[in-house]
């Protein structure tokens, strides 16, 4: 399967599930931000989630099926349509060659746009997932531009197989039901769960009763690395110095004039600053979507709270894929 | 609320997310945490758990970055959650004896041609130090430096061991590009730019050789521990290095 880009939209770049692998050589994890949607999009096709996927960034993209197409669109920072009909997400779409399609405005910042067999991109220390401040990754290490053509893989599973033979029509098709992706996710979209980090004891009072509760808004210096945040003042009791250490995407530094930074999927490996808290995992996928002028709250759960969402969700996505298994089974 | 850290004989150990935890082996820059940060990672290198996917070493700590469900559904491994096995299986790894005391560290030498367009700050660290240009070249070439961490960018290699007397500021605007192989000073630190970027660090001179390239099964040419020697080239070996 074929895909133009006729116009890419603000940034738009392959990702999969990210590396782990070289993270001592200061390589960092990237992949999709949003790994919820991402992870969705794939498993519906019936591709293994780790396949490649395009992550676009507010609407915009305009694209074009130089062949059938048999994909799945995921994520809230656009709506795909086709000639003013709005397609929906979540699921299998299945497009005839020829069709010209675009990105919408959403609610959201990211979505992911699936092919069945995965997009065909090299694998690159272990990933697909584009990391552009070093070039490498993805297409070429580089954003996706005008008249690009990418190709899916050739080789499909037997389930993505079965589920194209299900769709494959002359006009567009898809069918009623959808995952749902609301399940993965938590039904407050402005609250952020927070584990205490290791230096969370090094602010006051004050500050920690204002980090877990008043509200933080996205400032417009926020990318794949991290977001600043603009909210009170986190004002330090501890003056002592941090030596530089291990950070993970979802760590809460406090910089040396008191803003928040959330590192994000293409954060540095190591940092300097005094980190108040990690994101939990299950909750940076909402992270993912924010916006600059959206405000946040913190609110603090226990590690092993954190742990048992995080497995939980998993399970729910091994429901998900043996769902779409007896479907097409 | 502040979760009490995990302590063994010669670490702490804390939370970094689900899927990492940090051990602390020391709360300043030196050389003996450095030692046994390494020779613990080899350890753990050799007597890796399941569900092992990162080893992160830092100045005084070492991360460890897993897969929970590989950790949770372990039968070798035994605690109620993946941060207890992951602590319970470490701190019992430590208290193993060590077979070899072996530590992977291996002596890089690397090539640089100093001064010329190649180290466009060459003078201005002479300026500032009052040394002679050949005094800077002789005193950073004959120094030995212990890697202590690779960070920053990939491949960025901070070094601990440069000679105090060439100690300069960083430049007060930075570079809009320092090309990849530069040598610079910062202050007390020393470092090479593995890619191409901006920066504010003096450079002195550059290394033919690729610092990072992700065509290598190990991308970075240094890792933590390693120790790194300069030699000075001339340029028609700088060249000559660059094109094999």
């Amino acid at each position: 399967m074929l895909l133009r880009i006729l116009k890419p939209g603000l940034l738009s770049t392959i990702q999969d599930l990210g590396r782990m692998q070289h993270l001592a050589e200061a390589v960092p994890v990237s992949g999709a931000m949003d790994q919820v949607s991402c992870r969705v999009a794939n498993i519906v096709l019936g591709n293994p989630e780790n396949s490649a996927v395009i992550e676009f960034t507010y609407h915009g993209a305009e694209l074009y099926a130089e062949t059938d197409l048999l994909i799945a669109f995921s994520g809230d920072g656009a709506v795909l349509s086709v000639a003013g009909e709005e397609l929906p997400s979540d699921r299998p779409l299945f497009l005839p060659a020829n069709t010209h399609f675009s990105l919408i405005p959403g609610i959201g910042c990211r979505s992911y746009l699936a092919v069945a067999g995965g997009w065909n991109v090299p694998v690159i220390l272990g990933s697909a997932s584009t990391y552009l401040m070093a070039s490498f990754g993805g297409l070429d290490g580089r954003t996706l531009k005008e008249n690009d053509v990418i190709t899916s893989s050739e080789v499909l599973g037997t389930l993505s197989k079965r589920i194209l033979d299900n769709f494959i029509s002359t006009e567009v098709n898809y069918p009623h039901w959808a995952a749902s992706r609301a399940a993965f996710l938590p039904s407050l979209k402005k609250v952020v769960r927070v584990i205490p980090g290791r230096e969370f004891t090094w602010f006051g009072a004050e500050s920690l009763l204002a980090f877990l509760s008043d509200s933080f808004r996205v400032n417009v210096r926020s990318d794949r690395m991290a977001f600043q945040l603009e909210g009170p003042l986190i004002i330090r009791s501890k003056q002592q110095e941090l030596i530089s250490t291990a950070v993970a995407p979802g760590t809460i530094q406090v910089t040396g004039d008191g803003k928040l930074m959330l590192l994000m999927a293409d954060s540095q490996t190591t940092g300097g600053y005094p980190r108040i808290a990690q994101v939990a995992a299950v909750d940076l996928p909402i992270c993912a979507q924010l916006k600059p002028g959206d405000d946040i709250f913190f609110e603090d759960i226990s590690r092993k709270e954190a742990e048992k969402l995080y497995l939980k969700q998993e399970q729910n996505f091994r429901e998900l894929k043996a769902t779409i298994a007896n479907k097409f089974g | 609320m502040q979760l009490m850290p995990l302590k063994s004989k010669s670490f702490t150990i804390y939370y970094l997310s689900e899927k990492a935890i940090t051990l602390e082996f020391g709360n300043q820059i030196e050389e003996k945490t450095s030692i046994r940060i390494s020779q613990f990672h080899s350890k753990l290198k050799e007597f890796p758990f399941e569900g092992l996917l990162a080893v992160v070493p830092a100045y005084t700590t070492l991360s460890v970055f897993y897969d929970p469900l590989l950790v949770i559904n372990s039968k070798r491994l035994s605690g109620l959650d993946c941060f207890e096995r992951i602590s319970n299986y470490l701190t019992e790894l430590e208290s193993r004896e060590d077979r070899s005391m072996a530590s992977e560290s291996d002596l890089i030498s690397i090539p640089v041609y100093y001064g010329g367009d190649k180290g466009p700050d060459l003078q201005a660290v002479a300026d500032h130090t009052r040394l002679s240009r050949e005094e800077i070249i002789r005193l950073h070439s004959s120094a030995a430096y212990k890697v202590y961490m690779i960070g920053f960018t990939p491949g960025f290699a901070y070094l601990g061991g440069m000679p105090e007397q060439l100690a300069t500021p960083r430049k007060t605007t930075p570079a809009k590009t320092v090309p990849a192989g530069s040598i610079g000073i910062a202050g007390i630190q020393t470092g090479i730019y593995p890619l191409s970027s901006p920066g504010g660090w003096q450079i002195i001179g550059q290394t033919p050789i690729k610092l990072f390239d992700v065509n290598r099964a190990k991308p970075a040419l240094v890792k933590a521990g390693d120790i790194i020697k300069f030699s000075s080239i001339d340029l028609e070996e700088f060249n000559q290095l660059k094109q094999s």
